[in-house]
């Protein structure tokens, strides 16, 4: 389990890996495990060093923050697929986010991680093809049966943002 | 009372044949529904919901004697009308006064399914009648594609009890989530819809405006020379061809695999065509996509299917 959560916190485990390893973070120890982890990864790298009973300070103040885990959708995304670094490091840190906040609210930081999207840690696509999905659409029989729903697809904002 | 006798009927085929007859139940069960979806003349207002969002349509599919005409309002944000006549498909983005016409047929025609999706179907889904129920105000019947694994999503219909037309269609995850949902929330079925309410709010093509051709046709069906090594069980390939994408100089590669309920597309064309264009997974609702680059090639692979399986098919596409 301690090499899953360092795994984790290098960003080297595989993302069907994750929920269970956030699941087991649940256990007695594991957060006091990953909180060890941080602090030697810190030293490690040099940043200002462990502070006394860092991390319920931490937690206590991050309590206090409001919830935003989703990164606020643009008004008019690039619609060129671009590797986002900035998204990839939120990623990152949504996942960090998860675990440490998992003894104030287990449960409810997870699900919504996972609305987000990005726990992928690699990158992240702005926009979905529109002519691909389009082309797409016609295949699928549980669409089919919808009828009408390749064209809601196609008239909703987020495909391809709703552009011509 | 035709409808006990068939389920008596189904009843008796499926204890002599347990499987084989489970998968003709539900490929019927889903041609019936298509056929519903297309046959009818019906006007209402939908309701997609995907993630947190919630958008809202108003529908209006007339069949004039076996011709289908179909307008498609979005209630919600920038104007989008869609209207599909005869084969050809508009749509008018009126903020941006342009027309997108996709003179493909779109045929939201069922697909009829091969034995084999028939298989993957009973195979990989529990198909059953579920609860009654209503929705937007007539009496439903729920019936439920269950996934035997965790490489599908799970998928809720409720039909109209009198018509067979859907009324609300649910995708689920594998811990029960509602990953979207389309859902009539009023409807008027066999109501008299005449052919001006199908007619756009524009000319066909208002003189100020720019006119985008989309896409031309169905793919020419083709050896592609790309294979998908490792497919998840169950899904077996449905088309195999080359086709003209609007904005794409050069043909792109165009695989579908599907297991008897969803599909899933495979589409690669040379990176220098895309530029700028990398790698990432993306989702919309039900919706995922994966993309890769793959030496020279750009291979992106799409379908309502959970974003694991949508990977492993993009991550084993090769040359053969």
């Amino acid at each position: 389990m301690n090499e899953e959560l360092s795994r984790l916190m290098d960003g080297d485990l595989p993302d069907e890996e994750v929920d269970s390893v956030l699941g087991e973070c649940r256990r007695p120890g594991a957060l006091a495990t990953w909180a060890c982890y941080q602090v030697i990864g810190d030293t490690l790298r040099g940043a200002p060093g462990a502070m006394p009973r860092f991390s319920q300070r931490f937690a206590r103040a991050l309590a206090a923050e409001p919830t935003v885990l989703a990164p606020r959708r643009r008004q008019h995304p690039v619609s060129t697929w671009a590797w986002a670094a900035a998204a990839s490091i939120a990623a990152v840190s949504i996942v960090g986010w998860t675990a440490l906040s998992l003894t104030e609210s287990p449960g409810t930081a997870i699900a919504k991680a996972r609305d987000v999207h990005l726990v992928t840690p690699a990158s992240v696509r702005r926009s979905l093809p529109q002519e691909y999905v389009l082309v797409h659409q016609e295949y699928s029989p549980a669409t089919a049966i919808q009828g009408v729903s390749p064209y809601l697809r196609a008239v909703s904002a987020p495909i391809g943002d709703g552009r011509p | 009372m035709r409808a006990p006798a068939a389920a008596l009927l189904g009843l008796l085929a499926a204890l002599a044949v347990a499987r084989p007859a489970c998968a003709e139940d539900a490929s019927a069960w889903l041609a019936r529904a298509a056929q519903a979806a297309r046959s009818l003349t019906y006007a209402g207002t939908i309701v997609f919901q995907h993630g947190g969002r919630v958008e809202t349509s108003r529908l209006v599919h007339l069949n004039d004697n076996g011709v289908e005409y179909e307008k498609l309002v979005n209630l919600d944000g920038p104007a989008r009308e869609v209207i599909r006549s005869e084969g050809e498909v508009r749509c008018y983005y009126p903020d941006a006064k342009i027309v997108r016409v996709e003179p493909r047929t779109f045929r939201n025609v069922f697909p009829s399914l091969s034995p084999q999706q028939q298989q993957a179907l009973a195979q990989f889904y529990e198909f059953r009648k579920a609860e009654a129920g209503r929705v937007a105000g007539l009496e439903a019947q729920a019936y439920v594609f269950e996934p035997k694994d965790g490489l599908r999503y799970g998928h809720k219909f409720w039909a109209d009890r009198a018509t067979g037309l859907l009324l609300k269609a649910r995708l689920l995850n594998e811990r029960q989530e509602v990953v979207e949902q389309f859902a009539f929330t009023d409807i008027a079925i066999g109501a008299k819809v005449d052919r001006e309410a199908v007619k756009p709010t524009w000319s066909a093509t208002p003189p100020d405006w720019q006119l985008r051709q989309g896409s031309a046709g169905d793919p020419v069906p083709h050896d592609t020379g790309w294979v998908v090594a490792k497919l998840p069980p169950g899904f077996s390939k449905i088309m195999e061809g080359f086709r003209t994408l609007r904005g794409k100089r050069e043909p792109v590669a165009h695989l579908v695999f599907s297991d008897g309920l969803v599909a899933v597309s495979v589409f690669v064309e040379p990176i220098a065509a895309v530029p700028g264009q990398q790698a990432g997974a993306v989702r919309q609702g039900g919706l995922n996509v994966y993309t890769l680059k793959l030496d020279d090639h750009l291979v992106t692979a799409l379908g309502e299917a959970p974003a694991v399986t949508v990977r492993q098919i993009a991550q084993s596409v090769s040359r053969r």
